[in-house]
């Protein structure tokens, strides 16, 4: 509470004792990846993260996906939830869009190209060129996939 | 077995599995590779009624996120868990912020996450470094994101706090009387000067004989590098990868 003059003491009204409050993180975007969604926006997303929970708390939130699929078919897999159209602004369908992190069922961590990253984000010069041959270089998210050598292995 | 020479982190996993209870709910967080393969062998050793609630285990099924096992905690619901820092203090404070001044910090770092809350709330926290150097056991931490007991007044909702510290060289415990961090054994084959010369706090252990842990058992070795090894190459590929091969 020293560095943070937003948290505040307060009572509970109920058990009397006093509590340290924080003030809610409301994000203006939440940009989410998703397995599956539709055209409405509902979508199915990993349950161990916590994207249901940034969608609700968003303004706005953009559901990148790797399949578009019919209403009916936005059904959660083992390790998913769903999460209702009323929190998604936005459906953007892009196929390895988790790329060169993970898609868990569809993709794991491109670590070989992490390290490619790591290595640029060391030096000014090095970070300019990596973001000239990955991000600004390719015309399109499949021109980007077919430059660091993505295979999609399916599901 | 092909090779019976022990890494450190193999013992490591070994103390940290020896430590659970059996039919204790715990739950290990992120970047925590020991912890879970010490969980998973404590699971099919000594423990097979322990609840292993390990995060990113795709055969633990979850509801929703980290802020799940945070409501599990808040509810007393979590008997272990596992915190780490880039400074531990004589006192079992951790310090996940920065290192250096706060305003003009010389080291910033992600932060403390959960760390403060589930370090009250889980009824025991195990801390664990993969690394055991003065720079990491230090005297009083620059920042303190998380303690392991309540100094000087009580807070309403503490449930629990530092119950042991696990290192490649000894494991450490809370000692609650005299309110501090004191060595507890060593592992195989380091002995409490290497001990003391690694850590920038005396080791309250004078005048005491410290025991070793003992080795792995032919048991704990076979599982470790079958069943847990196996297990932890779907939850921590690069860990287990580094580790095993």
């Amino acid at each position: 509470m020293k560095i943070r003059d937003d948290l505040k003491v307060v009572r509970d009204p109920y058990s009397g004792k006093d509590y340290v409050v924080v003030p809610p993180v409301i994000p203006d975007v939440a940009v989410i990846h998703a397995v599956r969604g539709d055209r409405f926006g509902g979508i199915t997303t990993i349950a161990s993260r916590n994207d249901r929970l940034m969608a609700m708390a968003a303004r706005t939130t953009i559901a990148v996906v790797e399949e578009l699929v019919e209403p009916d078919e936005v059904l959660p897999g083992l390790q998913e939830v769903y999460v209702a159209p009323i929190h998604i602004e936005a459906v953007v369908l892009a196929a390895g869009g988790a790329h060169p992190t993970s898609c868990p069922g569809r993709y794991p961590v491109d670590a070989e190209h992490i390290r490619t990253y790591l290595e640029a984000a060391r030096d000014e010069a090095a970070f300019r060129e990596y973001l000239d041959v990955y991000i600004l270089e390719p015309q399109d998210h499949s021109a980007y996939l077919r430059k660091v050598g993505f295979r999609y292995d399916g599901k | 077995m092909e090779n019976k020479t022990i890494h450190p982190l193999e013992m490591m996993v070994v103390a940290i599995s020896r430590l659970l209870k059996n039919g204790e709910v715990v739950a290990t967080g992120t970047l925590s590779p020991v912890p879970a393969a010490g969980c998973l062998l404590a699971c099919c050793t000594h423990g097979p009624d322990i609840v292993p609630m390990i995060y990113g285990d795709p055969e633990n099924r979850i509801s929703e996120g980290l802020f799940e096992l945070f409501g599990l905690a808040q509810k007393g619901k979590v008997d272990v868990f596992f915190l780490s820092g880039i400074q531990i203090d004589q006192q079992g404070s951790i310090n996940l912020s920065v290192i250096g001044d706060y305003a003009k910090p010389d080291l910033r770092l992600p932060g403390g996450a959960g760390s403060s809350m589930l370090y009250a709330l889980c009824r025991r926290t195990i801390l664990f470094s993969m690394n055991h150097t003065r720079r990491l056991f230090v005297p009083k931490v620059d920042f303190v994101n998380a303690t392991a007991f309540d100094d000087g007044f009580v807070s309403p909702w503490r449930r629990g706090g530092m119950s042991h510290a696990v290192t490649p060289l000894c494991v450490m415990r809370f000692d609650g009387t005299r309110k501090r961090v004191v060595l507890d054994c060593l592992m195989p084959g380091v002995s409490v000067d290497r001990v003391a010369e690694n850590t920038g706090f005396d080791l309250g252990s004078e005048g005491q004989e410290i025991p070793e842990v003992a080795p792995p058992s032919d048991q704990e070795l076979a599982l470790l590098r079958t069943e847990v090894r196996d297990r932890m190459r779907r939850i921590y590929p690069f860990f287990a990868e580094t580790l095993w091969g």
